[in-house]
């Protein structure tokens, strides 16, 4: 009862006309520093805070909260388009996403996107509405054993990634985890491979990383083939345009699967939406009839991940907004912002600002219908890009891979840093190493160790805190049972070929 | 009325050494001032630089436009190299912090030092309070030391890097009274705030403005604050001289820098630009609402200030077991 009154009340605040038209503004940008590869969301909600100074706080948040959810659904057009990830928690999007569109799909990959990023966006606002505070306790409930036990979960994936051979994707991963350990150590702040570098001194940007390895190194290995006018083809015909009936139908798990594990990853101040995606991605292929297309282009390689991007950003406001503890990134400048604006963020903001988190929630049910309807039209527009000609696409996507990693650390080094990515990304690519085993390691790597170290801190040494806590044992069997995944597989080949013996 | 007092600062200041202050009143930045932050956008620093650039542009303090410019990396290492190559340049500046000045003594990488920059001023000190969680058994600071002696190293503090104020408070709280508990570095602010309040850790150094909220929702509880004077929000919290422990209050410092090299008018003109800022009433409103507490120095006393830090800073790392390279 009282959330309906509740939502009620939040409708009228959100139907206000200037609140509809902040909305409006947050979600249009949203979409625009999304498709915009390296400068995410908490970048431009912090360049955009200063002028939110004299606005009226529910415009305000209204606004800055479009932003946030609005960049995951345009995160996914370059990522689909170029293989250029706009924001980190696009990459697995380009694993699937860009093999459909090399396939002329394009336009379903887009268009199922932006539909995975509707229902999962909305999934992840019913659950900030009806199980925060709830779920805020569950959360404070995890600390660096569980932390470590849903990495290690995440990292298993690793074999559910791997193309045709096991030992390089095991070998992908490694390295990922070296370039995850660059930098100064947070705990005895000694400098690991930096090689007397300072710019490594805080270590190697995800982004940096993922942007080179799969854009640049993309181009580079398409450059050899010279004759081709066109990078991809472009779609044809509605069929190629927007996603199929069956497409939908084929996404039904996809859309469930990354709406809850995105938002309940989510809820975790310590995990963030590239942890999301790609359990759900893993998710996605581990209960799949045909997990061995996933990389090839399977229409549910994209809606999972998309779906649980979008749905983070509902589960990152939990902590937010019940406890005022921020994840990372962009929920930390909110929780800035909501200061700024003279609230006290914490426990008591909600039952004293009833009017505000209403609004919030009613304006997010509203943005999220306002998302979908900017991004369906744009779909067979931004599939028109792939008709540029190679010579033009080129050196587009390599302008725009550069801007990206500029506009966010201002650094040439890393500019440098993004060329030599580029290099191993189309070495790799020559010698059929996966590049999606590295990614997920880097993403995950440093987060683990840490997440280990604390815990033996914790536990004065003692390893048995990874087990005899349960929330983290049952994550650690359950990355055990995932490792054993191929196993099985190898097992039943044997098997069969026994049998037909 | 600012104005006229930064005119009266200016001839004072001409009335000692005439012939560069008369270059002072010269001295306007003519294309936009960059000032430069260590952190990317959203972080600490930034959102201060952004609040400062918001504020000069409604009080029209300046006749150009201020750019906040984010070379983040190198735990500031980036930053502070990179006003070193803006040598003698009037129109950048930077925003530095605490680990500006530590970085350079724990990694070999980072060779610039605030020495080989122009200090200008400081601009604020972030107090801290010592909370643990409310249904702890600690009731005062000394509750939880003798915790700590009854247990060496069983109980836990939450906090960020070995070098943060956190783990100076932890040392020299350690060192005072013979005691030893484990610190856990977590990197994210939330992070160490989910650890306390979810029970797996006990005790942790936090903001006073970001404790605030979990004290008023009954989370948590105040056990001392590190501050000199009692800070007007808790009027009923020890200092950490007040509860018995007389170690040095090591203040959280943001300020800025300059290039190397420039001009002596315009530091004098940036020292004069920031201390009009500190008077307006928007920054006095902004240091109010995060509790900062006005630290503000000018350039002489900011270098002095600099060295005691850094000397104590030098022997709290040792006593930490951390190795400092310069």
């Amino acid at each position: 009862m009282e959330i309906i009154t509740g939502l009620a009340n939040g409708f009228a605040v959100a139907l206000e006309p200037a609140n509809l038209f902040w909305c409006f503004v947050g979600v249009f940008l949203g979409t625009v520093v999304g498709i915009l590869p390296g400068l995410g969301p908490p970048a431009t909600v912090a360049m955009l805070l200063p002028l939110t100074f004299n606005m009226n706080p529910a415009g305000a948040i209204i606004m800055m909260a479009g932003i946030y959810y609005g960049a995951k659904y345009g995160g996914s057009t370059t990522s689909i388009l170029l293989n250029v990830p706009g924001e980190s928690a696009s990459v697995v999007t380009c694993l699937d996403g860009y093999q459909m569109a090399r396939k002329g799909r394009a336009g379903a990959a887009l268009g199922i996107a932006a539909i995975a990023s509707f229902v999962a966006g909305t999934v992840g606002v019913l659950g900030l509405m009806l199980v925060a505070p709830p779920l805020a306790k569950f959360a404070l409930s995890f600390s660096s054993p569980e932390y470590f036990g849903l990495m290690a979960l995440g990292l298993a994936m690793v074999v559910l990634l791997a193309g045709r051979s096991m030992v390089k994707a095991l070998l992908a991963a490694l390295v990922g985890l070296w370039i995850g350990s660059a930098g100064t150590d947070l705990f005895t702040t000694t400098s690991r491979f930096t090689f007397g570098q300072m710019e490594l001194l805080s270590g190697i940007d995800f982004v940096v990383v993922a942007i080179g390895i799969f854009a640049l190194g993309e181009v580079l290995s398409n450059i050899e083939s010279r004759e081709e006018a066109q990078l991809l083809p472009a779609p044809k015909g509605l069929k190629n345009l927007l996603p199929t009936v069956q497409d939908l139908k084929d996404c039904r798990f996809a859309f469930f699967n990354g709406s809850v594990l995105g938002f309940l990853v989510g809820v975790l101040p310590g995990a963030g939406s590239t942890i999301a995606s790609f359990l759900s991605y893993g998710v996605e292929k581990a209960v799949s009839r045909r997990p061995e297309q996933f990389g090839t282009g399977v229409i549910e390689g994209v809606a999972a991940p998309e779906g649980a991007n979008n749905s983070e950003t509902g589960g990152a406001l939990v902590p937010l907004l019940t406890l005022g503890i921020p994840g990372s990134g962009t929920t930390a400048i909110l929780l800035a912002a909501l200061v700024l604006w003279g609230f006290k963020p914490g426990p008591l903001f909600i039952p004293e600002n009833p009017a505000l988190f209403w609004g919030l929630v009613a304006s997010m049910y509203i943005g999220n219908v306002m998302l979908l309807v900017l991004n369906l039209p744009l779909v067979p527009l931004f599939a028109q890009v792939l008709k540029t000609p190679a010579y033009i696409l080129y050196p587009l996507i390599l302008g725009v891979s550069m801007v990206g990693v500029f506009s966010v650390s201002g650094s040439t080094f890393d500019l440098a840093l993004l060329m030599a990515f580029g290099l191993l990304g189309y070495l790799m690519r020559k010698l059929d190493y996966p590049s999606a085993p590295l990614i997920l390691s880097l993403a995950l790597g440093a987060g683990m160790e840490r997440a280990l170290r604390q815990s033996l801190m914790m536990s004065e040494g003692s390893v048995s805190i990874l087990v005899s806590r349960p929330m983290s044992a049952v994550m650690l069997s359950l990355a055990v049972l995932v490792l054993m995944i191929p196993l099985f597989g190898r097992f039943n080949a044997w098997r069969l070929r026994a049998l037909e013996q | 009325m600012n104005m006229r007092y930064g005119v009266l600062v200016l001839a004072v200041t001409a009335g000692m050494s005439a012939p560069a202050a008369v270059l002072a009143q010269g001295f306007k930045p003519t294309r936009p001032v960059e000032l430069v932050v260590h952190t990317g956008p959203g972080g600490g620093s930034d959102v201060l630089a952004r609040a400062i650039a918001a504020m000069v542009e409604k009080e029209k303090l300046l006749p150009v436009r201020m750019q906040v410019i984010n070379k983040s990396g190198g735990a500031g290492a980036v930053a502070s190299a990179y006003l070193a190559e803006k040598k003698g340049d009037p129109h950048t500046i930077g925003l530095f912090t605490g680990v500006w000045l530590t970085t350079p003594l724990t990694s070999a990488e980072a060779k610039v030092t605030l020495k080989d920059l122009t200090p200008i001023v400081r601009l604020v000190l972030e107090p801290a309070v010592i909370a643990v969680k409310a249904d702890a058994p600690y009731k005062t600071l000394a509750d939880f030391i003798d915790a700590a002696k009854k247990d060496p190293g069983q109980l836990k503090q939450s906090g960020g890097s070995v070098t943060s104020r956190d783990n100076v408070v932890r040392q020299l709280l350690q060192k005072a009274t013979g005691t030893r508990w484990a610190f856990v570095s977590f990197p994210g602010g939330g992070e160490r705030i989910a650890a306390l309040l979810g029970g797996h850790v006990n005790m942790m150094v936090i903001e006073p403005e970001e404790a605030g909220e979990h004290i008023r929702a009954g989370n948590m509880r105040l056990l001392a604050q590190v501050s000199e004077t009692r800070l007007r929000s808790y009027p009923n919290v020890p200092t950490l001289k007040e509860a018995g422990f007389d170690v040095p209050v090591v203040p959280q410092v943001r300020g800025v820098v300059a290039p190397p090299g420039i001009p002596k008018e315009n530091v004098e003109y940036w020292e004069d630009f920031f201390r009009k800022l500190t008077r307006t009433p928007s920054w006095q409103k902004y240091i109010s609402d995060n509790q900062f507490e006005d630290g503000y120095q000018n350039a002489a006393d900011l270098a002095k200030f600099y060295d005691e830090f850094t000397g104590r800073m030098r022997e709290i790392l040792k006593d930490a077991g951390i190795k400092t390279v310069r």
